[in-house]
Parts: C-alpha cells; sequence; structure tokens
C-alpha cells in the first residue's frame, strides 16, 4: 500500500516536472493556447489523482482528454478560423509579418559598390578585402568589417589586382567557389543598410526598404515613398498594390457572406448543396429500398439457404469502402473499363460514366447503393424479426391483402425502429467523402477556373478550398463552410430526432 | 385446387431463390471479377473474361517485391491496430465508470458523448492540420506526416458511440461479483481490471474490429496529414499508384485490392454475427 501510494507521487511528480518544462518552453514563445492547455490539463491531473471525490472521472479522464484534444478543441478551433482570412499569404500574426517585410533590402541608385578580393589557403579562408570608390576595408570570414590599416596588401606584379593579404595568397576563382556559400550569406552592416555579395566580384550596399511606424501603424517605402496601410490584414497602398506576407486578421461574416453573395462562391456553394441533399436522399432512398426489399424476401423461414444468402449478400459490407470504390472506379473508366467494353462489344457505343455530370451523378450513387444496401438490409431483417406475427393474422383476418400488410403494418412500424438509423445513414452520406473522393474526385469539371466539380458534396468541396486550392490555401472560407455543414447535419438531425422521439428512448435507457 | 396451390408453392419458392441468387450476382461480381483480374498476367483492364486464359501470380510478386504496397499495408495495420486498443482501452474504462459509479454530470455527458458525434472529425480538418502542424514545432515526432500523430488524431473517437454499445454491456454484467471481490479488498479498478474485462472479452473484440475497420478504410485525415510515399496508408497509397493509370496497373491493383481486402474480410466473417449486431445497433459502416 504505502509503495504504492509512493510509486503514485512519483510518477505524479515526474510528470508536474515536465509540465512545468513545457510551460515555460511555451510561455517563453509566447503560444498562449498550448501555455494554458498545459497548465490546465496539469492542475486537472493533479485534482484527479489527490483528491477522493474526482475517483469516477478518473476513469473518464484519459478518454476525455482526447476527445477533448482532436474532437472538440478543433471544433471551436474551426469554428474560429471561420471568422478569420486564414489562408495562403495571411497565415503569419501581424507582429510576425512586419518582422519578415523589415528584413526586405533594395540596392540603391546610384549603387555604392565594392570590388572584392578573397585571400587564405585553399580550403581555409584568412579574409576578404573590399574597395569601394573611397574607402577600402578588410573584412573577416565571419562578417567583422574593420579598416585595412595595421594589414600589408601586395600587389606583386602592379596590375591594379592584389596578389597578396598579410602574407596569404588571393584566391583562385575555383578556391573562391568552395567558399561561395558561407559568402552569400554574410551581411556585413555598414550605414544604414548591409552590405551583401551581389556577383562574384563585387560586394553591394543594401538597405532595409520598408520602415515601420508604430504609432501610425503605417509601413514607408523607401525606394519610392509610397505609404502603406493595413486593410484587412495586409498592408496596401492608395494605388492598390499589397505587400505579402499578409497576417492572419478577424474578418468577421465575411467568409459566411462570400458563401452567399460572392459570384465566385454563391453559384458553387447553391449548386453543390443541392447536389448533396440530392446525392444523400437518393443513396438513403434507394438503398433502403433495395434492403428492404431483400430484407422481405430473406425474411422468410422456408427460404433454405437464407442464412448462406445473407452471408454473400453482406460482401459489399465487408470490403473496405476504399478498395471497392477504386474498383468501380476501374469498371466506370471511359476507355479501358470493363461496362464501355461490353457495352462496346454488344451495342457499339460508349458512356462517359465518370466525364459527364450526369452519367457521374448516376455512377456515383449507383456505387454507393451497392456499398450501403447490405447495411440497410441488416437493419431491416433486425427490424422486421421484431414485427409480432400476431399483427399480420389480424390484418389478415380484417381482409387486407399482402400490399396492405406491408404498406399499413410493416412499414409504419419498420419507420418507428428504423428512423434514427436512416437519420444517422443521412448524415454519413451526407459527409461520406471518401466515396467521392476516390471514385470522381468531384469531377468533371463544370466551368473553367470553378474548383466545385459537378459530383463534388460540401465537404470535398470544403477540402479542396483547404488543401487543394489553384488560389492556394483557403483556410478560412474551408472552415465556414465546415461549420455550414455542421449547421445543416445538426438541424436536419435535430428535427427528425425530435419528431421521432429518439431521445426519449435513450434518456429511458440510461 | 391443391395441384394448383403446389404449382404456386414451387414457383413462388423458385423465383425467390432466382431473385436472391440475381442480388447475390450484382453484390459479388465486382470481387469476382478482380479476384480474376488478379491472377491475368495481362495487367490491363481490356480483357473482359472472368477466369484468365493462362492464371499466374505475376501481378502478385510484381506488388510485393517491387511496389511500396507491402509498406503501406503495414502501415495502415500497424496504425488502424495501435489506435483501436488504446481506442477500447479508453473507451472501456470510461464505459465502466459509467455504467458502476453514479457521479453529477453522469446523463449530461452520455448525452454528450452522442451530441459531439454529430461534428465529425473530418468537419474539423482544418484545425486538425494546424493543431498538428504546431505541436509537430515541439515534438515532431507528434506532428505532420508521423504515424503517432496520425494515431493521437484517431485517439479522438474513442469515446462515442462505442461507449454506449459497452456501457449497454457492462450493465448486463451483474454486480455481486465485484462487490465480493471489493468485499475482499480489491479497489474498484482492480475489480473493473480482473473481473469485469475477462467477462466483457466478447464486446472488447467487437469494438476493436469495428474501431479496425472503421480505421483501416480512413482517407481524408490521413492524405491530409501523412505526405511521402514511405508514410502513407493503404487507402491514401493505393488511390495514388491508381489515380489515373487503370489502363497500365490494373493487374497489379487487382492484386493489392484482393490482400487489403481479405485482411478485414477474414476478421468480418470470423465475427460476423456479434460485428452487425455491433454495427447495427446505431453505428455506420464508415
Amino acid at each position: 500500500m504505502v509503495v504504492r501510494v509512493l510509486l503514485k507521487v512519483a510518477l505524479l511528480g515526474l510528470f508536474d516536472a515536465l509540465a512545468v518544462y513545457w510551460c515555460v518552453l511555451f510561455l517563453w514563445d509566447g503560444n498562449w493556447t498550448f501555455l494554458a492547455v498545459t497548465a490546465g490539463g496539469t492542475l486537472l491531473l493533479n485534482w484527479l489523482v489527490l483528491s477522493s471525490r474526482s475517483y469516477p472521472l478518473r476513469y473518464l479522464f484519459p478518454g476525455l482528454f482526447f476527445l477533448s484534444l482532436m474532437v472538440v478543441y478543433p471544433a471551436g478551433y474551426t469554428f474560429y478560423i471561420s471568422f478569420t482570412n486564414y489562408s495562403t499569404g495571411h497565415i503569419l500574426s501581424k507582429d510576425e509579418a512586419i518582422g519578415l517585410i523589415l528584413q526586405r533590402t533594395y540596392s540603391p541608385t546610384p549603387s555604392v559598390s565594392f570590388q572584392f578580393w578573397a585571400f587564405g589557403e585553399e580550403g581555409k579562408l584568412y579574409g576578404l578585402v573590399l574597395r569601394g570608390e573611397e574607402d577600402t576595408y578588410f573584412l573577416l570570414p565571419d562578417g567583422q568589417l574593420s579598416s585595412l590599416k595595421g594589414h600589408e596588401l601586395t600587389d606583386h606584379d602592379g596590375d591594379g589586382v592584389p596578389d597578396e593579404l598579410d602574407g596569404h595568397p588571393r584566391l583562385t576563382r575555383r578556391e573562391l567557389f568552395q567558399n561561395i556559400e558561407r559568402l552569400q550569406t554574410l551581411r556585413v552592416p555598414y550605414g544604414e543598410g548591409w552590405l551583401r555579395m551581389a556577383t562574384l566580384t563585387e560586394f553591394r550596399l543594401y538597405l532595409p526598404q520598408y520602415r515601420y511606424n508604430p504609432g501610425k501603424d503605417i509601413l514607408v517605402d523607401r525606394k519610392t515613398g509610397k505609404i502603406y496601410r493595413p486593410v484587412e490584414g495586409k498592408f496596401v497602398a492608395d494605388d492598390g498594390a499589397g505587400i505579402d506576407p499578409g497576417w492572419v486578421t478577424f474578418v468577421g461574416l465575411r467568409n459566411y457572406i462570400r458563401f452567399f453573395f460572392d459570384p465566385r462562391y454563391h453559384k458553387a456553394f447553391g449548386r453543390v448543396f443541392l447536389w448533396t441533399v440530392e446525392f444523400a436522399v437518393l443513396t438513403v432512398g434507394l438503398s433502403f429500398a433495395l434492403g428492404l426489399a431483400l430484407a422481405i424476401l430473406l425474411n422468410d423461414r422456408k427460404l433454405r439457404l437464407r442464412k448462406l444468402y445473407r452471408s454473400l449478400l453482406i460482401v459489399p459490407y465487408a470490403i473496405p469502402a476504399f478498395i471497392s470504390i477504386l474498383i468501380w472506379r476501374g469498371f466506370f473508366n471511359t476507355h479501358v473499363g470493363l461496362f464501355n467494353q461490353a457495352l462496346q462489344n454488344w451495342l457499339g457505343t460508349k458512356v462517359p460514366w465518370l466525364t459527364d455530370p450526369f452519367w457521374a451523378r448516376f455512377s456515383v450513387v449507383f456505387t454507393n447503393v451497392w456499398l450501403t444496401y447490405p447495411y440497410m438490409m441488416l437493419i431491416s431483417l433486425g427490424a422486421l424479426q421484431s414485427i409480432p406475427g400476431e399483427l399480420y393474422e389480424a390484418a389478415a383476418i380484417d381482409g387486407a391483402g399482402p400490399w396492405q400488410r406491408f404498406t399499413r403494418v410493416t412499414l409504419p412500424l419498420l419507420m418507428i425502429s428504423l428512423a434514427p438509423m436512416l437519420i444517422g445513414s443521412f448524415a454519413y452520406t451526407f459527409n461520406n467523402f471518401t466515396l467521392i473522393w476516390l471514385l470522381t474526385g468531384g469531377d468533371p469539371v463544370v466551368a473553367i477556373g470553378e474548383r466545385a466539380g459537378a459530383t463534388d458534396i460540401l465537404l470535398s468541396y470544403a477540402y479542396k478550398l483547404a488543401f487543394q486550392g489553384a488560389r492556394g490555401n483557403e483556410m478560412g472560407m474551408a472552415s465556414a463552410l465546415a461549420v455550414n455543414i455542421f449547421l445543416i447535419v445538426a438541424l436536419v438531425s435535430g428535427i427528425s430526432f425530435a419528431r421521432t422521439r429518439m431521445l426519449e428512448e435513450v434518456s429511458r435507457g440510461m | 385446387m391443391a395441384c394448383r396451390r403446389k404449382v404456386g408453392f414451387w414457383t413462388r419458392r423458385f423465383v425467390r431463390n432466382l431473385l436472391a441468387w440475381v442480388a447475390i450476382a450484382f453484390a459479388l461480381f465486382p470481387a469476382v471479377f478482380v479476384l480474376g483480374t488478379s491472377f491475368n498476367p495481362a495487367n490491363n483492364l481490356s480483357t473482359t473474361r472472368v477466369i484468365p486464359r493462362n492464371p499466374s501470380l505475376a501481378n502478385y510478386f510484381e506488388l510485393l517485391f517491387r511496389q511500396p504496397f507491402p509498406t503501406w499495408l503495414w502501415n495502415s495495420v500497424k496504425v488502424a491496430g495501435i489506435s483501436s486498443f488504446l481506442s477500447v482501452s479508453l473507451c472501456a474504462l470510461g464505459a465502466y465508470a459509467f455504467s458502476r459509479f453514479r457521479f453529477s454530470g453522469r446523463r449530461v455527458g452520455l448525452l454528450t458523448l452522442l451530441l459531439v458525434q454529430m461534428f465529425p472529425q473530418a468537419l474539423g480538418m482544418v484545425a486538425i492540420f494546424l493543431l498538428l502542424k504546431r505541436i509537430g514545432t515541439y515534438m515532431p515526432w507528434l506532428g505532420l506526416n508521423t504515424h503517432p500523430g496520425l494515431i493521437l488524431v484517431y485517439l479522438g473517437g474513442a469515446l462515442g458511440f462505442n461507449t454506449w454499445l459497452m456501457k449497454g454491456y457492462f450493465d448486463t454484467i451483474p454486480r455481486s461479483l465485484e462487490e465480493s471481490a471489493m468485499v475482499d479488498g480489491a479497489t474498484p479498478f482492480q475489480a473493473f481490471r480482473w473481473i469485469i474485462l475477462p467477462l466483457a472479452r466478447p464486446i472488447l473484440a467487437v469494438i476493436f474490429v469495428i474501431q479496425f475497420i472503421t480505421l483501416y478504410s480512413e482517407y481524408l485525415l490521413a492524405s491530409i496529414l501523412l505526405k511521402g510515399e514511405k508514410m502513407y496508408t493503404l487507402a491514401v497509397g493505393m488511390r495514388i499508384f491508381i489515380g489515373e493509370h487503370y489502363r497500365d496497373r490494373w493487374g497489379i491493383f487487382a492484386a493489392g485490392a484482393v490482400i487489403g481486402a481479405l485482411v478485414v474480410l477474414v476478421i468480418f466473417y470470423a465475427l460476423q454475427s456479434q460485428i452487425i449486431s455491433g454495427l447495427t445497433g446505431g453505428a455506420v459502416k464508415e
């Protein structure tokens, strides 16, 4: 018992020490989010281990930790990004962006340049001599500049090119090349700017191009005198010219508004949204119809091989989806696919399965019905078996035919127990990125320059905006789209669940 | 009359079996066709024969010894295996707390777990990408393009519907077993570890397998987090491998599809009935 307590305290102490180390590191970097999370998490962990009141939470903590880190936090962060302009060219903080911009230099005209020669033995650089219009300097390989006084420069042949410095011979061109990487990185402070190697024979003066005025929050271009002011996360001049990089800044609801009013997005958004709903409704509807039909077929006890049939019919469910989708993509291939080969042989015609908008949508729904009907069949079978036989007997006595028995008894009862699963299936299909991405990649293209293709669903459109953009990565827009998807799915599920009173049943189960 | 009835019975029976076999043909033909193709040395899509003329293992040799396929398969099995194992552990711990302890926030917690599922991880892809990028600046082994990083992301799904499933199972295990152990001086954790877990082995296996199959097929997050041929999981690698190469890589791809699918098919059919009852209890196959 004592050993156990000691062990517990020792481990906790070790963890706390580590946490403090990380916290200092985060504090140093000014990474407040990570600091808060680590500090908060560590305090919570200490409370969990040391307080007896927290006992049940100890079991939940590990799972909740990962849930918070990888589901809840990303959800909140997505929400946050959706209100920013986070995108290519806008990924730094303002200070970082200004820091980068202030490092930009330009060479003033007329240029101030120095001819240079390097001296030393092979592989070992001794020093450089820089000769300008007026002054001549001595430069150490580590970038220290000093006057040439005290150094002896000799020109044996009198051609104006010095041959020796303090007894060290001048490097040949080849030897100079060996040191070039080192020389190129030199930034020697000189006057208001820096001297840098410009060519193999010349160092040149570069001046910082921009000056930042923190009081007025403006950047001044010293070369042209232009004034740049911050506009939506970027320094922009009056004539519209901007300086990259920009920075991340709040843009309010702009990303959301764009999806409804900006012609570059709202057409695509509307079209993709309608297709996503269509796709989800068609898939769930058709696969449920097929699955239910097969379930009714298999539900007959007189069918001898029904166990075997069931096992074979769920094969599409047992094959990993990404594999079967890629196989279907091969079958649908316009030139070498199985279907077009067969059509060509029998009818002498071809169908553009994946390259024509209509047929591509057809193929997507067809493939998804193939993938989904086994699930529908299995849940229908379960539900069918739970319907008491007396109901059918009673209906038959009342004179109901087979069709009436199906529509008046079977279907209503099935819908009660299956509605939650159909809603779940709808929500899942609504975001079935893998199917779309592996089968068509969202293609075919509907218009030049339009990223959302004919079969893109909202989630694959968001993926394209975030990671595959022709205009760079539009993380802010993609996040706003993700929030929209969440709201749509939440709304649809919420309404349906309220209608089916599924949550009440769930509560009873607790 | 009796005779007509009998004819009707036989016709109906015939029609039912016929319909079943038509449906089975629809279900199986892609698999059967790909299986045939994988043994066809011709290596292209333009043969419509199911059984190749001169079958050979050429495609399998090419796949296993000249392509990065084994690496991808191993990556997938490794990532999905480790994530699933850890997920099941976390899930069991959580489910035990929900099943055996009474504490404030228990009902809310259970409902929250269901509601959080409404925000699929895929929707947070941008945030997850940026989060891992930042984690990577402090711990490169846990950042972008690492398998531990991907596993970390997958662990976010450990608590969720599966916790409900497991809690339901734990509820059916009589408490008297643990109570008697605790009378003998066992702590609740010892009771959990040595009494509940062994008894709950079936549900642990089922949830492990469901999780494994789900993660084995996960594409979106793996595709944004992993870069470089050596790091790909099977789903990401195979999509790039076949990409626009249906004309010249079909045979090798078919061999890969057979091996890649067998990994899951074997587990699935070995535990068929338990997995189905788990999956159709409300979870949807990913």
